[in-house]
């Protein structure tokens, strides 16, 4: 009997011991979800929580995961969504920036102005959501009793700059509820070294095409968060990846210069 | 009654004169391996138009017609035609220049294209705060403007190197000023100590003495009374090696050193690197001092879960340096050459003909006692098939391979210098200058490192080669004379025992249409042996009987791989072809009577 009681407390202070243990792992569960909905959403629950909204942030929010997937996009691609003359590598279409089809001579530039063409491409990327961006900030603003006047036209800009890209849309619009705010337009920036990356990859597309090879130990002399990668594949074609090593961001594109046949590259006769 | 014997390179179908007996011919097959070709359609080497834009994509190429999509195509070389002729474009905005850049893309693209170099290419120095760059006058400008500052350009230095030498030599100081009613500071140099730099721009004080300038004071210092204090924090400061303290404005301080974080008289006055702690030291993933050194390799970089954590602050020393597969510590930048690992063939880079001579004697014992040739002997022809050169750089802790040219047209070469920091090797790839080798015909010529990359083979010759064989068949009238030059060569005191052959084969295009066999084929032989009947009846060799022994047999062979990816080769992962490389016939081509 006794030694039934004690099995029973035993059972019971082993029960309790479990119903904490559940209890706490359910707490610790929803601290950690609440953690992660925290770090990942913060601005918008922040908005939610204060009742705070910013127009700035509501845009920025709305068009900052696809800027950076296509800035990811446009770095493995020489700075193209949708190359034409590339050479696939690891299952990228790499861009030739710089080409010949032909054996032992340097190649001809392909697109001289490589960051003006980044950023062209990205503001294609931009205009194109900014108009949805531009909609659902309207939507927004009616709901919460605002009179919206607002342009149809949206337009887009986008800078590459040292240290940050920054990005512009200029849809002017008026809101009014108690008293009328005016914006003519909306601006962020993202971190970024690009600037930079994209200076040094012209560089060495202008040995490339003066030279026809480029020595990439030169660039880690004078800069020293630059990592180049270069890979030789078959043909002559090369892949360059401009890597910078604090941020991880890079720029891959290809070149086919000064290539060599086999043997005398003669064809049989 | 005599025959002659002939060692050749090709099997021949030939009836000659009744005096002559064909005895041998030597024929060399090609060892393939398979490499796989892969990537976009690459153009030919025989142009026909200048095509505006390719099916592939490309602009401005010399290609087959049918390769073309452009309706502007032009039946001429490209360099030919105004809308396809290179020279510089510039990027107004940016101020970038490239050459080589056909007028019709640079115009697309929005630049200026001009045939000659324009005055606005040329590059100067350009320094912005205290780190200079080396580029356009409008690339200078624009880059100023960037970071609000004055643009300070010099055009008269044209030399990279010298361009880095300007930087960090004006002295800097503590900038003193009022804000808001409060005594600030900014570090900067005397030049950028005025109003319209530390207050911003259009915003001129009344009188100068509200800027003044400290020479070699830190805005920490005490008896300045600025609002800015001592800190715990560090930073990376752009262009500087090291991790600097961070005062309370912002502002960089003296190297970071975790003694010194409360020690007053080190945040009063500025502190060369050589002041500062362990100033030999790379200081790699030190806690306690920031005195990086980017030739020692180490620089500031925020620390993570691959570096340590500092006793105070973010920032660290990181290691740029890297450690190859054999355990040796390489410096950040440097570079060294490496090979296929499978079969290493520098010993044929570093020809000794010592050696050479040693591994045939071995290789001719092996030979006749097993009938099998030994590897040793294989890489006596030197580059595997499918192999090249690579230089390996160690950047950023890491080591990157760069893969010389393909064919083994590149060779890499490296070289040691010795520096107070110990050993620096420097490695890059270099064309192989193999193509004129097989036309040398005497030594001193063909070993002239200053012309071409080729050795001498001592002992084997081209004497009865090519031109009798073209790797099929064989000309009857070329067999003629070529007896002839034999007859001549030997009455001159015999045939001349020597080869020049490239000292690194080049590899061939040997699965595609190509001159491979053209190429292999310089080394066929043919090798009229002469034998005599005696007077009991028996046939004995009386001349070239050297071309019966199996040391010629293996020096032939080894002339084969000289050629190229020709003979019993191995490919880059060490794997010999199923056949043995190369074919001797003999054949009897006739009897003559005495």
């Amino acid at each position: 009997m006794k030694h039934k009681n004690y099995k029973e407390n035993f059972s019971l202070i082993w029960m309790n011991k479990r119903g904490q243990t559940s209890i706490f792992i359910i707490v610790a569960i929803v601290i950690f979800v609440a953690v992660l909905l925290v770090y990942f959403f913060y601005p918008n629950i922040k908005n939610v929580v204060s009742g705070e909204f910013s127009p700035s942030n509501e845009i920025e929010n709305c068009l900052q995961s696809d800027l950076k997937e296509n800035i990811v996009t446009l770095s493995n691609q020489g700075g193209y969504l949708d190359p034409e003359g590339f050479i696939l590598y690891q299952n990228d279409k790499v861009k030739y920036l710089c080409y010949t089809s032909q054996y032992y001579l340097p190649c001809k530039v392909q697109q001289a102005l490589i960051k003006k063409h980044f950023e062209d491409e990205l503001n294609s990327v931009l205009k194109t959501k900014a108009e949805t961006c531009i909609s659902n900030l309207v939507a927004e603003f009616k709901r919460r009793g605002y009179e919206v006047s607002a342009s149809s036209k949206v337009d887009t800009k986008v800078e590459i700059v040292p240290q940050r890209m920054e990005f512009t849309i200029m849809a002017p619009m008026s809101v009014t509820k108690e008293n009328t705010q005016t914006y003519d337009e909306f601006k962020f920036n993202i971190p970024s070294e690009m600037y930079n990356i994209l200076m040094i990859s012209t560089s060495i597309i202008d040995f490339e095409s003066t030279y026809g090879n480029s020595e990439t130990n030169l660039y880690t002399q004078n800069y020293p968060n630059i990592k180049i990668d270069k890979a030789e594949l078959d043909e002559g074609s090369t892949v360059y990846t401009v890597n910078e090593v604090t941020t991880k961001e890079k720029f891959r594109f290809a070149s086919r210069s000064l290539a060599w046949p086999g043997g005398y590259g003669r064809e049989t006769q | 009654m005599h025959q002659e014997v002939w060692h050749g390179l090709e099997v021949m179908d030939v009836k000659l004169n009744k005096c002559v007996i064909m005895l041998g011919l030597l024929l060399c097959i090609f060892l393939i391996a398979a490499v796989k070709a892969s990537g976009e359609i690459i153009g030919t080497d025989e142009p026909s138009v200048c095509c505006q834009k390719t099916k592939s994509g490309q602009f401005c190429q010399d290609v087959k017609e049918a390769d073309c999509a452009s309706e502007l195509k032009i039946p001429t070389s490209c360099d030919s035609t105004a809308m396809c002729r290179t020279g510089f474009c510039f990027d107004s905005v940016e101020g970038t220049c490239l050459d080589n850049v056909p007028q019709s893309v640079c115009n697309s693209d929005g630049g200026t294209w001009t045939e000659t170099k324009p005055a606005q290419c040329e590059l100067g120095c350009c320094v912005i705060g205290d780190q200079p760059l080396f580029v356009t006058l409008t690339s200078c400008k624009r880059q100023s403007n960037f970071y609000g500052v004055q643009t300070n350009y010099n055009p008269e230095i044209k030399d990279q190197n010298e361009c880095l030498l300007t930087a960090g030599q004006k002295e800097k100081g503590a900038c003193v000023f009022e804000k808001d009613f409060e005594k600030t500071c900014k570090l900067t140099t005397k030049d950028e100590c005025d109003s319209e730099n530390v207050l911003g721009q259009g915003i001129v004080t009344e009188t100068t003495n509200e800027v003044q300038f400290f020479a070699g004071k830190l805005c920490s210092a005490e008896e300045l009374g600025t609002n800015c204090a001592i800190t715990k924090k560090t930073t990376c400061v752009p262009g500087k090696d090291e991790v600097y303290f961070v005062d309370s404005c912002g502002n960089p301080a003296n190297i970071y050193d975790a003694k010194k974080v409360n020690d007053k008289a080190y945040w009063a006055n500025i502190l060369d690197k050589k002041d500062s702690c362990s100033p030999n030291l790379g200081n790699e993933n030190s806690q306690s001092c920031g005195n990086c050194n980017y030739l020692l390799g180490s620089y500031c970089r925020e620390s993570g879960s691959d570096t340590a954590n500092p006793t105070y602050g973010d920032f660290v020393c990181q290691s740029l340096n890297c450690v190859d597969d054999s355990g040796e510590k390489k410096l950040h930048g440097e570079s060294w050459c490496a090979y296929d690992s499978a079969f290493d063939f520098s010993p044929r880079q570093e020809i000794g003909s010592t050696w050479v001579d040693q591994t045939i004697k071995d290789a001719v014992a092996n030979y006749q006692s097993k009938q099998t040739v030994s590897p040793a002997f294989l890489k006596t022809g030197g580059g595997p098939v499918g192999s090249r050169f690579y230089r390996q750089l160690c950047n950023n802790g890491e080591i990157v391979s760069e893969p010389c040219a393909d064919f083994r047209q590149e060779e890499c070469i490296e070289d040691k210098v010795q520096t107070s920091l110990g050993t620096f090797s420097q490695a890059a790839c270099r064309v192989n200058r193999w193509q004129d080798c097989t036309t040398v015909k005497e030594r001193s010529d063909c070993e002239n490192g200053d012309k071409r990359d080729c050795t001498w083979l001592p002992g084997v010759e081209y004497t009865l080669m090519g031109s009798v064989a073209n790797g099929t068949s064989l000309d009857t009238n070329s067999l003629v004379e070529l007896r002839k030059q034999v007859v001549e060569t030997a009455s001159q005191g015999g045939i001349p025992r020597g080869a020049c052959v490239a000292k690194i084969p080049p590899g061939l295009n040997f699965w595609q249409d190509g001159d491979a066999k053209t190429v292999c084929a310089q080394a066929n032989a043919v090798c009229p042996v002469t034998y005599e009947k005696g007077i009991s009846g028996g046939w004995k060799c009386v001349k070239n009987c050297e071309c019966l022994d199996a040391e010629l047999e293996l020096k032939r062979a080894q002339l084969c791989m000289s050629m190229g990816d020709c003979g019993p080769k191995v490919n880059f992962v060490g794997s010999q072809g199923y056949t043995k490389g190369y074919k001797i016939t003999q054949a009897k081509i006739g009897d003559s009577k005495k």
